[in-house]
């Protein structure tokens, strides 16, 4: 079996035969990888596991931390800004739950794939596995936890009689569709933190900055008045939590615009880490 | 069959890339004031092992041992160069990385053999082995974060030893065991030397060396200055030191500005 081959713009080798055709591109290279990565599933899906196990290892109340975390968020927020905003209790909190738990997957997905390489040094350095298995690996992290709080938004949903039905169901290429976003970000973000360990704080001041213009405590239509719609229509972000919010506040399909433009941005991210990937694959180990 | 093959293989390290680059330096580098200086640690390294041999590396230090064992391992890409490696590599470098310090022993045990390439199946039939020849007892129960540092090697050493590589990769992994230690490592290692079809072994025990491999490669500034028989090279090597101390002392690092 061959584990590991490499070639690179060599000239006189004496390679055995049928091994030339093995020089492929850079980013075919990089996709069988990912393809290896994918495979080693039981690698991953362990270590993200344990990370989110570890990361309540050592706290009393464990896990609850989620739960508590959300429930003072949405308790604080659903009773200032609901009155601030005179808003109806009995649909601002479902939306605000909503979209709290999809924010905090966002966000974490992009503070702790920053990081995914960085964390995984000590592997990277010592075993030769294809390195996408360390963002597959923060991938689980950062969901599994983002299941864990969204059962917070299952137990709102019983208390406040969420309307369910058949347009619940659109939550599911809405998920995916996230989820693939966040993986392309996750991958994008690993890459440059490894390089330039300016990026995890400056995504998440810019994450900060965007909880603020996102409709998430407020509600899209507060926006779309003439002069700042394109704060709200323009916001990828808006339209990747609206995808999954709206089926499963509403038991409908979010407006089309924010499937194309969800379709878009992952169209974008992915087209990014195939280009981060290509470029700075082969880099990693030295830059950690 | 197992392998190694490389052609010609440069590595360069960025010493910038080492410090972290900020965007700063990115900047000015990119603005054409350039701060970045490489250091060739590898220099077209070119050799072949095939089924069977074991095969030493010694250098002083800093001469690329442990790079070129990364090399074989696949963890280090060369910047040119071909490389080729057939068979199932098993590497045992430095070992206080790689360990996740808040899981217990058996957990870690648990995920190197995973990362080592060990299937579940394979690995709860014999963790109860590893444990047993870790020798650490119940330490295994607690996180590693307070193990010592021997402890942290048992630990690396039983799971490594576990596999069954055709390709095994040592660097000087013997300096920190106790003395019980060494000898049973001594004696696992001798069967794992045996079992594994290529033994790629970097040491700094000159004494040791003839009982394992009967090829020796001499590493100095990241190129190879002699290839041959243990004893041969080893001789070199000595009498080299001893008739210039400084002939192989200084750093491999021959900076040259890119």
């Amino acid at each position: 079996m061959i584990e590991n081959v490499v070639r690179e713009g060599a000239g006189n080798v004496d390679l055995p035969a049928g091994l030339q055709d093995v020089s492929v591109g850079q980013v075919r290279r990089a996709f069988k990888d990912v393809v290896r990565s994918a495979r080693l599933w039981h690698i991953w899906v362990r270590l993200g596991l344990q990370d989110v196990r570890h990361k309540f290892r050592r706290s009393t109340v464990g896990p609850a931390w989620i739960f508590l975390n959300l429930g003072v968020l949405i308790a604080a927020i659903g009773v200032i800004y609901g009155r601030l905003l005179g808003q109806d209790l009995h649909e601002y909190i479902p939306y605000l739950t909503a979209g709290l738990v999809i924010w905090q997957y966002l966000t974490s997905s992009i503070s702790e794939g920053a990081h995914a390489f960085v964390n995984s040094e000590g592997y990277i350095k010592q075993i030769s596995l294809p390195i996408y298995v360390y963002i597959f690996r923060c991938l689980v992290n950062v969901g599994v936890t983002g299941a864990i709080s969204f059962s917070v938004f299952v137990i709102v949903a019983l208390a406040y009689q969420v309307p369910i039905g058949m347009g619940t169901l659109w939550v599911v290429p809405g998920l995916l569709a996230l989820i693939a976003c966040t993986l392309c970000l996750i991958c994008i973000l690993a890459h440059l933190h490894a390089r330039f360990r300016d990026i995890a704080p400056m995504a998440a001041v810019a994450m900060q900055m965007a909880f603020y213009v996102t409709p998430i405590i407020f509600r899209a239509e507060a926006l779309r008045g003439p002069n700042l719609w394109w704060v709200v229509d323009l916001n990828p972000l808006y339209h990747l939590v609206e995808i999954v919010r709206r089926p499963l506040v509403a038991a409908q399909p979010a407006a089309p615009v924010s499937y194309v433009a969800a379709a878009a941005s992952l169209a974008v991210l992915a087209a990014m880490a195939a280009g981060i990937i290509a470029y700075y694959r082969r880099r990693i180990v030295f830059a950690l | 069959m197992a392998r190694i093959l490389l052609q010609n293989v440069d590595l360069e390290f960025r010493v910038d890339a080492l410090k972290h680059d900020t965007f700063r330096s990115a900047f000015v580098r990119f603005v054409g004031r350039r701060t970045s200086r490489t250091i060739k640690t590898l220099q077209s390294i070119s050799l072949r092992i095939e089924s069977g041999e074991r095969v030493g590396l010694i250098g002083h230090n800093g001469a690329g041992k442990t790079t070129l064992l990364k090399v074989f391992a696949g963890i280090y890409p060369p910047q040119r160069g071909v490389v080729l490696t057939e068979g199932h590599v098993c590497p045992l470098f430095e070992v206080v990385t790689g360990f996740e310090w808040d899981a217990s022993g058996w957990e870690n045990i648990r995920t190197r053999a995973l990362l080592l390439g060990m299937s579940p199946r394979e690995i709860d039939r014999r963790i109860e082995s590893i444990g047993e020849f870790s020798n650490l007892g119940e330490f295994l129960d607690i996180p590693v974060r307070h193990y010592s540092q021997g402890m942290h090697l048992r630990l690396a050493f039983a799971t490594s030893a576990a596999v069954d590589p055709e390709i095994l990769l040592l660097d000087e992994v013997m300096a920190a065991g106790d003395v019980s230690f060494m000898e049973s490592a001594r004696r696992r290692m001798n069967t794992l030397m045996e079992r594994a079809s290529i033994v790629v072994f970097a040491t700094h025990s000159l004494d040791m060396l003839p009982r394992f491999c009967e090829r020796t490669i001499l590493l100095r500034h990241g190129s190879i200055v002699a290839d041959g028989p243990t004893e041969d090279v080893v001789k070199l090597y000595t009498e080299a030191a001893s008739e210039a101390p400084g002939a192989f002392a200084e750093n491999a690092a021959a900076p040259a500005q890119p």
